[in-house]
């Protein structure tokens, strides 16, 4: 909200500067976004000037007369060419003599047009960047303007503009009174409440109008003036260029009052042209179900019952506390007004005004909480504005329905809270000068304070609200810095967040860099990746669009950006992880799960001269996953066959497996499908870790094995698979070791050749222990002999000649 | 003491060692004289022939030109090596400007960097860490932090709903409902996690982001405390000379409230950019736990009191690391991921 400061000074007496002024109220809680002069930056030396004659014609240019004019100042008269179509005899207007400067520090000379000279400069409105308008040419002023006048200080743009922002607890800041007042409180300067010297005439109000209230729970309080025999027309220019200072246009005398009193004193106010009202008679009711108003704007609305509205007997009026309406518009033929200042339900107000996309200035304040008791103040001062401008009387009596007045909320502050919630308070009677400045009466009783809260203060409710005044105003500075006593037990960490923690480490250890990727995808890339999952969509019912429109459901969506966003960017070598969540309805439930996502795709590892450059392949992404479920003290080595899932190449997708049998990675080559959907080219692996499931798997705490005290015998095997047998590594390595038997220490697949006819060839060393002998050659030779025929009968497999 | 016999042997062996061109030869030359068959070992076993008189004599000298000996050739050998490894470096000189053999080099988010940094600071102050979820009920997230349907206090956190009662959380505060209400006062706990607002993203804005949440409840706790526990904090995050300073403020759950700000660490306190040339940084909300929060989760306002804080991890880490576009954060590219430390 625009806050003209020459505004708050006529309401108290501070001498801060504009900037001095937003800095208190910063400190006390109001938030002042800005502070701007009020006159165009630039514009200096521009006076009242009047055209006193036309001397010559200086013939046509781009479509206008030059006129050679004699202007005077006052102190002196000067020839000035103009070209504008409202130049004549008489006409005072703005007049940049030598010397003076216009916006953008365009800087006014003599000159010579025509052969004629010219002695400084007839401005238009956009040449003194007040405006837009040029072409009705010079910026007139009035008849009675002081010649030679400086034009900044007679239009009343020496001030400067607070733009206010306020919390939603403060509406009566939304006034040039309320913060004239927290100003007051601050400062100590006296405040002066607008004076409302109210010329009633004989003629009663409750004779030229009535006022019924059928719904006092969303309206407490109706009240209304009647201002008779007034002329509807253009507002004095100081209200226009108040109005206009503060971002309002003015539009007429009666229409421009009521902004000028909410700006004011915060109190939105309406007026209707009385004689259209039937039956003069006001009747405030829930609308009906689907009834049709249209509003003032035009539009046509369709209501409901939830919403109020102001109606006569045949219809509505208005859209209580947001709108008026068309039907009942003031205008050039209104003679009679009927001006209204109520209290409406803040909550009913706020969604109307929401229900009908209409956000008025009216209903801001509404919907924060209006002052009921301003409401004959605030009528008296705009009837009393309105006769005094508009000509008119202001009718006998003010028409105030109110049917349970309310009474004011006292709310006690014992010093002693104030020490205990602050840590620190001030002397009472401190606190009670802070509070009385602030407009509240106090009450003081020994130790304890004793508060009545004003209309204007309904955010004070309990003994707190009170401190947060007192402390605000002494000053947040005052407050001590200490730090809590006392200990509350030993400083625990979730098991999540250490199981996170070991994972990070981990991952980051063995190279790969951790991303953070957002929770939101769109449903085409969502159905394509978790389609055939366990969790059903969780879409937004408001998003903010439709790439981001539901909470992902499959862990590797966040990778698989991240890959895409490197691709596009000349980074093809991609190491990843994520830990994260996905969403999605699981039942009757929503879940959100942990996740840890691993995925890779490129290059293994930057080029180096040490290194033969290799591609990552499905081995990485599951020794990666290995690598990590060791660090959380897991074992899976099993491989199973998993479900089939859209996001993974059939063939190439496995599950690692614990040994009480539960799947616990996911791993493969991710579907060429999905990774095209992210515009990703080459291939991508990942392993996918479910959280949750780990987290009740608590390892049990490593055991100490002594260490061997006799050598250890290394044999190799190495066994000829033929092309199209379909046995497995882990096949033979399980019939290895089960033939081996106790002795065996160590069984490492050390390598796998592949010939170009599609045989493979498998080697393992077999490491040999005894815990108490020295192992002979013979055992050993024994021991090997057997597994090695185990494993070439049990699988039709050879064993290689060394 | 000396004897003719010994003198002979070791004269001999002297010179052989002085004559023996590398290990090797000094080695058959220690074999020859030294070894179980060599000279001076075999006059040491034949000390038994000897006349009594004369085998105390014989038997010092040989021991003394042994222990000579020994350390003779136990120094020249030592000299050989070195020399030998010299002349092979010689042969293959390796080009130590080589790159060495790295192990990879990952890397941790710098949201991780920051949250895991805050929490380790607070856990130094006696804070234990509690997590919620991001999907909340409308209750938690509003109603019971005094934020209720139709208020306009909801304007200040635009929210994403699932449902009229379903909606992704605008800040971790619901977490400090679900912890209080599970166990009885003092608490003490802090609270990072993410956080959902509907706003457009832009340099200083995104949807999706994360807080920490602070809170502490006990029976003496003041607001003195929250600046003074904030003010520890802003030293050990942002440096031993950073202050803190409060405004007044307002949020529905605290009371009274304050936005605390830390000054400048930047331009210290000169005016720059990132402080909007104020010598201050925003850094996030704070106050003392509204009494209704407190009855709510059936707490007694006039039996404890309590504060509670929240701050932005972006908005720190934007800080920290000269961050100029928070949609960095989300973005993922690996040239940014490994700027952090
Ligand atoms: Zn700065």
């Amino acid at each position: 909200m625009k806050i003209l400061y020459g505004w708050v000074r006529e309401l108290v007496d501070v001498t801060l500067t504009p900037e001095q002024a937003a800095e208190r109220l910063i400190g006390a809680g109001t938030e002042v976004a800005s502070v701007t002069r009020l006159a165009p930056a630039g514009l200096r030396g521009v006076v009242v000037g009047e055209i006193r004659a036309i001397e010559r014609d200086l013939g046509e240019s781009h479509g206008h007369r030059l006129l050679l004019c004699r202007v005077s100042t006052g102190r002196e008269e000067l020839s000035v060419v103009s070209g504008a179509p409202n130049t004549r005899v008489g006409v005072r207007a703005a007049f940049a003599p030598p010397g003076a400067s216009l916006p953008g520090g365009r800087a006014i000379g003599m000159a010579t047009i025509r052969g004629a000279p010219s002695q400084g400069m007839l401005c238009s409105e956009r040449e003194l960047g007040l405006g837009e308008e040029h072409e009705s040419g010079l910026f007139e002023l009035e008849p009675d303007a002081r010649l030679g006048a400086d034009l900044v200080a007679h239009l009343g743009l020496e001030d400067s503009v607070l733009e206010i922002e306020i919390t939603p607890n403060r509406p009566d800041c939304l006034s040039i009174l309320g913060i004239a007042r927290e100003l007051s409180a601050l400062t100590g300067a006296p405040l002066r409440e607008p004076a409302v010297a109210l010329k009633e005439s004989n003629e009663a109000a409750a004779d030229l109008a009535r006022a019924r209230i059928d719904a006092p729970d969303l309206c407490a309080r109706f009240t209304a003036r009647v201002i008779t025999n007034v002329t509807v027309g253009p507002s004095p220019a100081w209200l226009a260029v108040r109005l206009r200072a503060v971002g309002l246009r003015p539009i007429s005398n009666v229409v421009d009052v009521t902004n000028y009193v909410l700006w004011e004193l915060g109190h939105p106010l309406h007026a209707f042209d009385r004689d259209t009202v039937a039956d003069h008679a006001i009747v405030v009711r829930r609308a009906a179900r689907g009834e049709r108003f249209t509003t003032l704007d035009g539009q046509e609305r369709t209501l409901t019952e939830a919403m109020l509205v102001i109606a006569d007997p045949r219809r509505a009026i208005g859209l209580a506390g947001v709108m008026g309406g068309a039907n009942t518009e003031v205008g050039p033929r209104t003679t009679r007004v009927l001006l209204e200042a109520a209290w409406f339900d803040p909550a009913c107000i706020r969604r109307t005004s929401r229900a009908l996309g209409l956000r008025t200035d009216a209903a801001y304040r509404f919907e924060r909480g209006a002052d009921v008791e301003a409401l004959p103040v605030a009528g008296a001062r705009a009837a009393q504005l309105i006769a005094d401008l508009a000509g008119g009387s202001v009718a006998r009596g003010l028409i105030d329905v109110y049917p349970a007045p309310r009474p004011r909320r006292r709310v006690s502050l014992r010093m002693s809270r104030v020490r205990r919630v602050l840590g620190i308070a001030p002397r009472v009677a401190e606190a009670a000068r802070i509070l009385g400045g602030l407009g509240l009466p106090v009450t003081e009783r020994g130790e304890e304070l004793e508060v009545e809260v004003p209309g204007f203060r309904r955010d004070l409710v309990i003994e707190d609200d009170l401190v947060e005044e007192v402390i605000r105003v002494w000053g947040y500075d005052r407050i001590p810095s200490t730090v809590p006593g006392g200990v509350t037990g030993v400083v625990s960490q979730p098991r999540t967040l250490r199981q996170e923690a070991a994972l990070r480490q981990a991952l980051a250890g063995a190279g790969l860099s951790e991303i953070v990727a957002t929770s939101f995808t769109d449903p085409v890339t969502d159905e394509a990746l978790a389609g055939d999952g366990p969790l059903e969509p969780l879409p937004l019912l408001n998003p903010l669009s439709e790439d981001a429109s539901l909470m992902r459901r499959h862990p590797l969506a966040g990778v698989l950006a991240a890959i895409a966003t490197n691709a596009r960017r000349q980074q093809p070598d991609v190491r990843i992880f994520e830990i994260g969540k996905t969403y999605g309805q699981h039942q009757a439930d929503i879940v959100e799960p942990r996740w840890l996502a691993v995925a890779v795709t490129g290059a293994r590892g930057p080029a180096a001269w040490y290194r033969a450059p290799e591609a990552a392949d499905a081995y990485d992404a599951k020794g990666l996953a290995e690598h990590a479920l060791a660090a959380l003290g897991v074992t899976a080595t099993e491989v199973a066959t998993p479900e089939p899932a859209a996001a993974f190449e059939p063939d190439l997708h496995g599950v690692l497996v614990t040994p009480d049998g539960r799947g616990v990675v996911e791993f493969g080559e991710v579907s060429a499908t999905v990774r095209e959907r992210f515009g990703i080219d080459a291939p991508v692996f990942a392993a996918l870790v479910g959280l949750d499931a780990l987290l009740d798997h608590e390892p049990a705490p490593s055991r100490h094995q002594p260490l061997p005290r006799y050598p250890a015998v290394a044999r190799d095997l190495a066994f000829l698979i033929g092309a199209g047998q379909p046995v497995t590594a882990a096949e033979i390595e399980s019939a290895l070791r089960a033939e081996a038997g106790p002795l065996l220490r160590d069984l490492t697949l050390f390598d796998v050749y592949r010939f170009p006819d599609g045989r493979r060839s498998l080697a393992w060393r077999l490491t040999f222990q005894a815990e108490d002998r020295t192992l002979t050659d013979d055992e050993v030779n024994t021991i090997q002999a057997r597994v090695a025929e185990r494993a070439t009968a049990g699988f039709s497999i050879a064993l290689r000649s060394r | 003491m000396s004897h003719p016999r010994v003198d002979l042997i070791a004269g001999e062996a002297r010179t052989a060692i002085a004559a023996a061109r590398g290990a090797s030869e000094l080695e058959q030359a220690r074999v020859r004289y030294l070894g179980r068959q060599g000279a001076l070992t075999l006059l040491l076993r034949s000390l038994g022939t000897l006349a009594a008189g004369e085998r105390p004599r014989v038997g010092a000298a040989a021991n003394e030109a042994k222990r000579e000996l020994e350390a003779l050739l136990e120094a020249r050998l030592a000299e050989a090596r070195a020399r030998e490894r010299r002349e092979a470096r010689g042969r293959q000189r390796l080009d130590l400007t080589l790159p060495g053999r790295r192990p990879p080099r990952g890397s941790l988010h710098p949201l991780t960097l920051v949250r895991d940094r805050i929490v380790e600071i607070f856990a130094g102050l006696g804070f234990s860490v509690a997590e919620g979820q991001e999907i909340e009920s409308d209750y938690n997230n509003f109603e019971a932090l005094n934020i209720p349907r139709d208020h306009p206090a909801r304007d200040m956190q635009d929210t994403f709903y699932f449902s009229e009662d379903t909606l992704l959380r605008t800040h971790t505060s619901p977490v400090q409902v679900r912890v209080m209400k599970a166990q009885p006062p003092p608490v003490r706990i802090i609270v990072p996690g993410r956080t959902y607002r509907r706003d457009v993203a832009d340099a200083t804005h995104s949807p999706v982001f994360h807080q920490v949440e602070g809170l502490a409840v006990d029976r003496n706790i003041s607001m003195g405390d929250l600046k003074g526990t904030l003010a520890l904090f802003a030293r050990e995050m942002f440096g031993p000379g950073s202050s803190i300073r409060f405004r007044p403020s307002f949020f529905p759950f605290t009371e009274p409230s304050a936005e605390f700000d830390v000054g400048c660490f930047l331009c210290h306190g000169g005016g720059c950019r990132f402080c909007k040339q104020s010598g201050w940084l925003e850094i996030g909300g704070s106050g003392m736990v509204h009494p209704q929060v407190l009855k709510n989760v059936g707490y007694d306002p006039e039996e404890v009191t309590g504060w509670a804080f929240g701050m932005g991890i972006e908005r720190i880490a934007l800080l920290r690391y000269g961050i100029d576009d928070i949609r960095l954060l989300l973005e993922n590219d690996l040239r940014f991921l490994g700027q952090f430390a």
